[in-house]
């Protein structure tokens, strides 16, 4: 049926199948998506080195109906890209979904998620860090009091060693404890 | 004063100046990257002196394990313990290749195959460019200088690896409804999805149930009768009844044409079927033996299914400990969520779930004595009442069932009268339920919910007991009918009843309010998805399945086509005409309950088939089981045919159906659950116990780390009267008793004076 352009050669797929949770056609369907985010940037044949060089803007990536509506989409890019300006290539786009996807273990979403939150990069989410979450969840609607008092309950509820920044073995002590976490911190594509 | 040779890679980016900046120390490698990490701290570095003590606790041993925690996943962190200090030591140098080092110069590593390497990359928070290299690295070196038998093991690993990916992929172009599952989440978010992915679920599992009826029953039956013709049509092998046709009523009352088809029981044959050469297809046998087999086969799945279920969301959540503030932040976002207005709906829910708990926090007030009796006593007197409506309900069927077999009533209405009866009270009593737990005042929604699906629950089992019970009691006793055909047609029209009736209700509850919401009521608000009362109607559904396939062994087919064509009507009707919760739905912990419910329906009706087939006399002149006193006779024939042949097998069932040998089970199962409970409540104790010391551990290391500081600070400034410090001026201080930590001070004191820090 006409002439078939292989996107990836087979030592690529097989590269991304051992190093994601995603099979093949899953992969090249990620792929068709990243795609149609910006057909023109974005070539069919990606034998080469392009899916780490090209990259999309992380404002290209936002628009995608996955992440639009999600109120810590900029943090998500910023986490998953390799220089942390938010601008995906191909591999930091497909870790991403894969990240997401059901097949991972809780281990590995965990140790993102606790990446995601932390806003200033300091492996530690102090009140700052969870000040912001808490803002982004409720889009600025409680008082500062009430912000404040929430933020004193989480470090209450999981600051074991009451430093005032929950670590990330604290982080992942009460996550681990939570069972909705694996429902809700998954994505589909 | 110069810093301490810092082996760990990092350095200041610039030279600081005093004041209330905070000290950063940048990864020089990659700059911010998520394999790096970057540290700020914030300590208020007002001076050299807290430099010091801050890079100090950047090399204590515990952030060390943390940043390659993240980085490389558990299972290599007993590389790191040996290599931590080459880890750090190479700056400007890509990590993959300290990763990839690690893992090869691990003497473990020639052990490891393939599998476990890909777990572990997979595993890895780094990037997949990163991934990819620290594989091709890993592979290469591999390769060199393994053994025959190592080789041989690589190649078995590999190809069952291609074997497993292949299995997935044919999974994934299977996948039932996958479009139709995301867009439901992306409006709806998890919980209702949740009821979406149930209802796969029992469609998956009735497969197989369909597939073994159909191999071993159905289909050796319609081979016997086209190829033998006997009997030769559907025509009944009795004097006095005529040719039925099939006219339309039949699809909703079970009866007439399709009374005498491999629908139900009776048209069984008893015969020993033989089509090919001399190999005997006993009917008898394959009809019992498919019915065991595919319970052990539920009973397996659900087993498992809810093993799994309970372990990941009960034990590992662990049910005791409430975190209600970090599953609210850390866990309140549903990552699925696409449409605007679920996420608009999503936030709101949020915003009003903190405040409300913040308010109740806040003015939280003691109930008075005699306000908690009053509520007791509503409570008691609630639970009476439903008591008392559950057992009116269950006498109401009986009466009903008895009453129909004597009077005479007109042909429809006495073969519909049951179904309806039963559908009706399943309906209207759940909502005089609702109204009654509306005077209990539940303080929290949750417990409302579970007593509502108890009850609910508890209702629909008792109806269908009573039901079983008069067929098998009545019923069996009436010897002009063929009584197993008769249940088969009562569960069918069971079955279509109810299947009519959620359609109408999906009609007429969600079209029609949508409708009337719309362009009539402006007030009326458009309802949403109640998924507890549609997941209950899905259990009950698939018990009616499971009772029914001994009678009515195309039941299963019958469910399957239900089960499709309900999904699609739900999920237009969901994306039409429902809107988005506002309350949070906890898909985890229903979903290992709903499990619970459908498990323990399953049992009950396992029970009461199994009462059936030994209990109760099979009819004289259909089915499989004809003239005999049980049908569990033809296995007791069975077995006692082997004796001859088989003495040590007879024997063994023999011992193994005796008493004796059952309650030694029984009683072997039973000290086994009670020792893991009591290791259970053990492990339970011992985490509150560590966690104890762990938070004054925590506290133990602040004080001395604010000793520390305050020990350089004063070392800074005595430096000028050139005074020896020694260990005991510092000894004598008051703060330096803590619990624990009295021989750490020395040491640092010690330590201190003696460098000269």
């Amino acid at each position: 049926m006409g002439n078939k352009v292989t996107t990836f050669t087979e030592d690529q797929l097989e590269a991304y199948q051992d190093c994601t949770f995603f099979t093949r056609k899953e992969i090249l369907r990620v792929f068709k998506r990243y795609q149609e985010l910006s057909p023109d940037l974005i070539p069919f044949n990606m034998t080469g080195d392009e899916s780490r060089k090209i990259k999309l803007p992380s404002d290209v990536i936002e628009q995608m109906a996955e992440l639009s509506e999600n109120p810590f989409k900029s943090r998500i890019c910023q986490v998953f890209s390799e220089d942390g300006n938010g601008s995906l290539s191909f591999d930091d786009f497909l870790d991403m979904f894969s990240v997401f996807c059901e097949a991972a273990p809780r281990d590995i979403k965990t140790a993102y998620s606790f990446r995601i939150y932390d806003f200033d990069g300091d492996s530690y989410l102090n009140k700052e860090d969870l000040e912001k979450t808490l803002k982004n969840l409720t889009r600025d609607e409680l008082t500062t009091d009430e912000v404040n008092f929430v933020v004193d309950k989480v470090l209450e509820e999981a600051d074991l060693d009451d430093d005032g920044m929950l670590s990330y073995i604290e982080f992942e002590h009460v996550i681990s404890r939570a069972p909705d976490f694996l429902n809700t911190f998954h994505i589909r594509i | 004063m110069d810093p301490p040779c810092d082996n760990d890679g990092y350095a200041p980016a610039s030279p600081r100046t005093e004041g209330d900046e905070e000290y950063e120390m940048v990864d020089r490698n990659n700059g911010p990257t998520s394999s790096g990490l970057r540290r700020r701290k914030t300590w208020s570095a007002q001076n050299e002196t807290d430099r010091e003590t801050a890079r100090l606790l950047e090399s204590l041993p515990s952030r060390q394990l943390e940043s390659l925690a993240t980085t490389l996943g558990k299972d290599t962190i007993h590389f790191k313990h040996r290599r931590m200090k080459s880890f750090h030591g190479g700056s400007g140098v890509d990590p993959s290749n300290e990763i990839a080092d690690a893992m090869t110069n691990d003497p473990q590593f020639a052990e490891k195959t393939e599998d476990e390497i890909e777990e572990m990359l997979k595993g890895m928070t780094t990037t997949l460019s990163s991934k990819r290299v620290i594989m091709h690295k890993v592979s290469s070196r591999r390769k060199r200088g393994v053994g025959r038998f190592t080789r041989f093991k690589y190649n078995v690993a590999m190809n069952w690896q291609h074997f497993k990916y292949s299995v997935a992929e044919v999974m994934y172009s299977l996948e039932l409804w996958k479009s139709h599952l995301k867009l439901i989440e992306g409006h709806f978010g998890t919980g209702v999805t949740s009821y979406f992915l149930f209802l796969k679920w029992l469609f998956l599992i009735n497969i197989p149930v369909f597939l073994l009826t159909l191999g071993f029953v159905v289909l050796p039956q319609v081979l016997y009768r086209w190829l033998k013709q006997d009997p030769p049509g559907y025509i009944e092998p009795s004097e006095n009844s005529t040719y039925v046709s099939f006219t339309g009523i039949e699809l909703l009352t079970g009866q007439g044409w399709f009374e005498n088809t491999e629908l139900y029981y009776g048209f069984y044959t008893n015969r020993t079927i033989n089509l090919i050469g001399n190999h005997n297809y006993e009917m008898k046998y394959a009809y019992l033996f498919t019915c065991g087999g595919y319970y052990l086969l539920c009973l397996i799945i659900l087993a498992t299914s809810i093993l799994q279920s309970y372990r990941k969301y009960y034990i590992e959540g662990s049910g005791d400990i409430n975190f209600y503030y970090i599953s609210k932040v850390f866990n309140g976002w549903d990552y699925g969520i696409t449409s605007v207005e679920a996420a608009r709906l999503k936030h709101k829910s949020l915003f009003l779930e903190l405040s409300e708990y913040l308010a109740g926090f806040k003015g939280k007030k003691e109930k008075t004595l005699s306000a908690k009796c009053q509520l007791f006593m509503i409570r008691l007197c609630t639970n009476i009442a439903v008591l008392g409506l559950i057992g009116a309900s269950g006498y109401l069927i009986y009466y009903l069932s008895s009453i129909i077999r004597r009077i005479e009533i007109p042909y429809l209405i006495d073969v519909l009268a049951i179904p309806l009866c039963i559908t009706g009270v399943h309906l209207i009593l759940p909502i005089l339920f609702h109204l009654l737990e509306r005077l209990e005042c539940y303080v929290k929604p949750k417990t409302e919910l579970y007593i509502h699906m108890i009850r609910t629950m508890t209702l629909k089992g008792v109806t269908l007991i009573v039901l079983v019970n008069f067929w098998f009691t009545e019923l069996s006793k009436d010897s002009t009918l063929c009584w197993e055909t008769y249940v088969g047609e009562e569960i069918y029209r069971l079955v279509i009843v109810d299947f009519i009736f959620t359609l109408l209700v999906t009609f007429l509850f969600e079209f029609m309010r949508r409708i009337v919401a719309n362009y009539c009521i402006k007030s009326l608000s458009v309802a949403e998805f109640n998924i507890g009362r549609n997941t209950m109607d899905l259990i009950y559904s698939q018990t009616l399945c499971w009772l029914g396939t001994f009678y009515c062994p195309l039941l299963s087919c019958i469910v399957l086509i239900k089960l499709v064509i309900i999904f699609y009507v739900k999920r237009v009707s969901v994306i039409q005409n429902c809107q988005p919760s506002m309350r949070p739905w906890r898909a985890a912990r229903s979903h290992t309950i709903f499990l619970g419910f459908l498990f323990s329906f399953f049992l009950l009706t396992t029970v009461a088939v199994a009462c059936g087939i030994i209990f109760v006399e099979p009819s004289d002149n259909c089915g499989p089981y004809k003239g005999q006193n049980q049908t569990y006779q033809v296995v007791t024939e069975l077995i006692d045919s082997w004796k001859d042949d088989y003495t040590w097998l007879t024997y063994t069932i023999e011992f193994i159906s005796s008493p004796g040998f059952i309650a030694a089970v029984v009683i072997i199962l039973g000290m086994g659950t009670y020792y893991l409970r009591l290791v259970m409540i053990g492990h339970k104790q011992m985490v509150t116990l560590l966690e104890q010391q762990l938070t004054l551990e925590g506290k133990d290391k602040n004080f001395l780390l604010k000793l520390l500081q305050d020990v350089n600070k004063k070392n800074k400034d005595k430096k000028k009267t050139s005074r020896p410090l020694t260990a005991t001026s510092y000894l004598s201080d008051d703060t330096v008793t803590s619990p624990g930590g009295r021989t750490f001070i020395r040491q640092v004191a010690e330590a201190s004076s003696r460098t000269g820090l």
